[in-house]
């Protein structure tokens, strides 16, 4: 402790103690909401949602009557999103370590106290009186720098959250399409068991009645147990699929009964055309905005070391990307020193290396973020493409299909077994087409999220009923 | 009967969209009119106006081919050329056949006729004509390849003989003749007798046709070419019951009927209240010691067969091929049945992934002919067809001979349903009925089966259901 506590001559002392108040003016003071309001702003402008931190058991307690009333209907996306928003603990735990930072930018912008200490000590019969009263000139001389950097680091911990939350709304989004393609899915391949029961039955009395043998209802049964095998699937998708919303929600006990619509929204009518989108994320991304201001905050403090080259400021948030594991470590250093032995030759050379460094990594970050709109927007239209297809080709024609069939049935052309064997012909299609629809609504959030920040572009991870059926075949 | 100014629109729309030839109309100028038929009805017989005399035929939903006299010889034209038929109403057929109809306009001609035949060829592939059954040079055979070129597509052949003896032939392609059978090529021949012969009798009507059958996939058009035996259409003259017109004729008329077997299986052509004798083949007329009375004759694969009745009991008489699958339209080969199988209440979960479905075939296949179910297109039901008293549930080579005391001789058209007169209907007994002496027999089996110590216990059941009892017993 002592080793920041300097023993400064009474006039300085005086001096300092003088100058305090006009050295403190201006200084930050808390706001009272955590530093939350940008995260709120940009759930405003880019989500249409509202996002708050809970403090008192009041907040929480509307919270919790809000979360309420958006589950007692069945979750739309939107409704899903503000759930998350309002709900989700991990945002709230940021939300609140927001607060944490905001306290710690406020303090480190103030003057310390000044403080005095006494200590008295014993050796034989020798005693030791010794009084001090100090003042951290070290923090005296870096406070304007110190406040820079602060709220440098602030707002770039608020760019995290924000970035953080539309993540999370996200990631939302894709889950609640996700498990509602699961449902669906779920309910077809239920019918399609019920009609297999049907076929399956109908053959035993077939037998029964003596009209077939047993290896006639032996393989009219198969496809029974391949409905029965598909509906198990399904009934897995559909659980994985809601637990992973469930999770994103924040959702226990009762709460995890909340229903879900029974379709997917339609294809809108037209896909969005967006000839400027890589412009267009350009000025929107928070990450190329992060990197854009890390730059220019190093180039001033590039110039700083040129110009002073006894003051060190260059360590803030330069370990943002050097470790993949463990918490981010963000922070800073500012040390003075006195010229004696180095000039400080090197540490302006450093200095440059790390502002050049820095020029390299915003470049990166937006080549990279120009190359993931590309991708999401290709991603975008292509599964509109394929959705649309299904809407318009694939499924239609199968429907053709089955309704020719049911003409020949009626015909007496083809049997109640046959017209049950096209139907099976039919059920991939129709699960590729839901499936279809769902990689649309989830590309679209991937493109959404692509314009503000770093999408995940994994595609939809849900397992495939279609691909399953078709493989059972 | 269209002439030759409509002739070559009238080729051209029908051929239209099929790589059809192209004929030179100069070329065609000093041939003999063609003449087509649209229409498929059957046509009232064709009274010779020139040539030496003979008593017509009629031909069943067909018609006779007009003629010139060139110097003493009788000079026809015949066009091959891709048609539109129609099988019955509601299903039209893209065949091939000859001058707008198939099959070909029949053509009759008097023994010791010289016969000039033009054929024209308005198909997109070669063809040839085989006059089957006619004494004539081997070059006039008609044998693509063997006899003669192949007739191009676009180019007129002509054909000269003279028609040695009477009887009943046909006439159908010897050159890709697969295909072009059974695309419906083929046409009838009726060589009249000269003078008066033992051996042949004068009769009041003379009908013929023709056996044929195609494979067309229900909801389509044209005949699957491949197919050797599972045909699906079994027709008279490429017309399928209900489609086929009725055979009227007055009560007391000497009738002859010609059959001839174009098929790839036989037909055991049978009619219901006379016997008829088998007077002639395709090998002429049979000698009076070797006929038999029969109520049905096979004709076989590539056979004629002319049968000859007096049609003394009025009524409206069954007259039809007796296997019973010719006697029904399209329908599945692979159908199980449902006979005896309950299932409406498992129609529920099939509906609900097939909405319009609905039960047939528990009770037999006559669910068919009384639901009116949407079919696909161009078909039609396979059994179908209403008389008097209901639906008859027939189709293909089915047809009624109607005999009248009143129908006026010479007059083919249909006198409608024959009035029974009182008392001459079969009807519901509702009396009692004594219970009679019965014979107990002392019956056993002579050679019972050796039964294996452990016998199988699963036996088919008899089941017999009690009318009306409409309950599931299992
Ligand atoms: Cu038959």
């Amino acid at each position: 402790m002592k080793k920041n506590f300097q023993r400064i001559p009474r006039p300085t002392r005086l001096a300092l103690l003088i100058a305090a108040p006009w050295l403190l003016a201006g200084c930050a003071s808390l706001s009272g909401t955590g530093g939350i309001e940008p995260v709120q702003k940009i759930a405003e402008q880019h989500l249409g949602q509202s996002v708050g931190v809970a403090r008192s058991a009041a907040e929480q307690d509307s919270a919790a009557k809000r979360v309420d009333e958006l589950l007692a209907k069945p979750l739309s996306a939107d409704s899903a999103v503000q759930i998350a928003l309002l709900n989700n603990r991990g945002l709230q735990a940021s939300l609140h370590a927001l607060g944490v930072v905001e306290a710690e930018v406020v303090q480190a912008s103030r003057m310390p106290n000044p403080g005095f200490s006494f200590g008295r000590s014993k050796k034989g019969e020798e005693r030791e009186i010794e009084r001090t009263f100090g003042f951290d000139l070290g923090h005296l001389i870096a406070l304007p720098l110190a406040r820079q950097a602060e709220s440098r680091r602030f707002a770039a911990a608020q760019r995290g959250t924000a970035l953080e939350m539309l993540a999370l709304a996200a990631d939302t989004r894709k889950a609640f399409y996700t498990a509602v393609a699961a449902e669906q899915t779920l309910s077809y391949m239920r019918d399609v068991q019920g009609a297999a029961d049907a076929g399956a039955e109908l053959a035993k009395r077939m037998a029964q009645a003596g009209n077939w043998s047993r290896l006639q209802q032996a393989r009219e049964h198969a496809f029974f147990a391949d409905a029965a095998l598909n509906t198990a699937r399904a009934e897995r998708a559909r659980v994985a699929a809601r637990e992973r919303l469930t999770r994103l929600l924040s959702l226990w006990g009762t709460q995890t009964a909340f229903t879900l619509p029974e379709r997917l929204a339609d294809l809108p009518g037209e896909p969005k055309d967006r000839p400027d989108i890589e412009q267009f994320a350009m000025s929107q991304r928070l990450d190329v905005q992060a990197a854009k201001a890390q730059s220019e905050a190093t180039a001033r403090n590039l110039g700083l070391s040129r110009v002073t080259r006894f003051i060190n400021v260059l360590e803030l948030e330069l370990s943002r990307n050097s470790s993949n594991e463990g918490p981010r470590q963000t922070g800073y250093e500012i040390s003075v020193e006195l010229p004696l032995f180095d000039w400080g030759g090197a540490r302006v050379a450093r200095a440059e290396s790390v502002y050049m460094q820095s020029l390299q990594r915003a470049a990166q970050t937006a080549v990279e973020a120009r190359s993931e709109v590309r991708e999401a927007y290709q991603a975008y239209r292509s599964s509109y493409d394929i959705a649309r297809h299904y809407r318009d080709e694939a499924v239609p024609t199968a429907k053709r299909i089955s309704e020719e069939n049911l003409l020949r049935y009626n015909g007496m052309f083809i049997g109640v077994f046959e017209l049950l064997a096209d139907t099976r012909a039919q059920i991939g299609t129709v699960n590729a087409s839901i499936e279809a629809l769902r990689d649309f609504w989830v590309a679209q959030a991937d493109l959404d999220m692509a314009l503000i920040g770093k999408p995940s572009l994994a595609g939809a991870a849900a397992p495939s009923v279609a691909g399953a059926a078709a493989a059972a075949h | 009967m269209v002439s030759r100014r409509d002739f070559f629109r009238a080729g051209g729309a029908v051929t239209a969209g099929v790589a059809a030839a192209a004929v030179s109309k100069v070329a065609m100028a000093a041939l003999p009119e063609p003449v087509l038929q649209p229409s498929p009805d059957t046509m009232p017989p064709l009274l010779p106006s020139n040539g030496r005399p003979y008593n017509p035929v009629v031909t069943l939903n067909g018609w006779t081919l007009p003629w010139r006299m060139n110097q003493g010889v009788k000079e026809f034209h015949l066009v091959a050329e891709p048609v539109l038929r129609e099988l019955a109403p509601g299903m039209k057929a893209h065949l091939w056949g000859y001058n707008g109809q198939s099959p070909g306009p029949t053509i009759e001609v008097v023994e010791g006729d010289r016969v000039r035949v033009f054929v024209t060829n308005k198909l997109p592939e070669h063809t040839s004509i085989h006059w089957h059954g006619q004494r004539l040079p081997n070059g006039m055979d008609g044998v693509a390849g063997l006899n003669q070129k192949a007739i191009p597509s676009g180019k007129t052949y002509v054909y000269e003989f003279v028609a040695r003896r009477p009887g009943t032939f046909m006439y159908h392609p010897h050159a890709d003749e697969m295909t072009q059978m059974a695309m419906g090529m083929m046409g009838f021949w009726v060589t009249h007798p000269k003078t008066k012969n033992p051996l042949i009798s004068a009769v009041d009507r003379d009908f013929c046709f023709l056996l044929n059958a195609f494979d067309i996939e229900p909801g389509s058009a044209t005949p699957k070419i491949m197919t050797m035996l599972d045909f699906n259409l079994w027709c008279w003259n490429s017309r399928v019951f209900p489609g086929i017109d009725t055979l009227n004729v007055r009560q007391g008329d000497r009738v002859r009927i010609r059959v001839g077997n174009l098929t790839m299986t036989n037909h055991p052509i049978h009619v219901h209240g006379h016997e008829f004798e088998v007077t002639g083949t395709d090998g002429g007329p049979v000698p009076r010691s070797a006929r038999w009375p029969e109520v049905t004759t096979d004709v076989a694969v590539g056979q004629m067969r002319q049968v000859e009745f007096i049609a003394d009991e009025p009524g409206d008489w069954a007259f039809h091929c007796h296997k019973s699958h010719h006697t029904m339209n399209a329908m599945g080969h692979d159908v199980p049945t449902l006979i005896g199988v309950d299932h409406r209440d498992v129609v529920k979960k099939i509906s609900k992934l097939v909405p319009d479905y609905m039960v047939m075939g528990e009770r037999g296949m006559a669910d068919m002919a009384e639901m009116e179910m949407p079919l696909p297109d161009n078909t039609i039901p396979m059994m179908t067809g209403q008389g008097p008293f209901g639906g008859v549930e027939m189709g293909g080579m089915f047809s009624v001979l109607k005999v009248r005391k009143d129908q006026k001789p010479g007059d083919y058209r249909d006198p409608g349903w024959y009035q029974h007169p009182k008392g001459e209907v079969a009807f519901e007994w509702t009396g009692a009925l004594p219970e009679p002496a019965r014979f107990a027999a002392e019956g056993g089996r002579s050679m019972p089966r050796q039964q294996p110590a452990t016998a199988p216990s699963a036996t088919t059941e008899l089941r017999a259901r009690k009318p009306g009892s409409g309950k599931h017993q299992h």
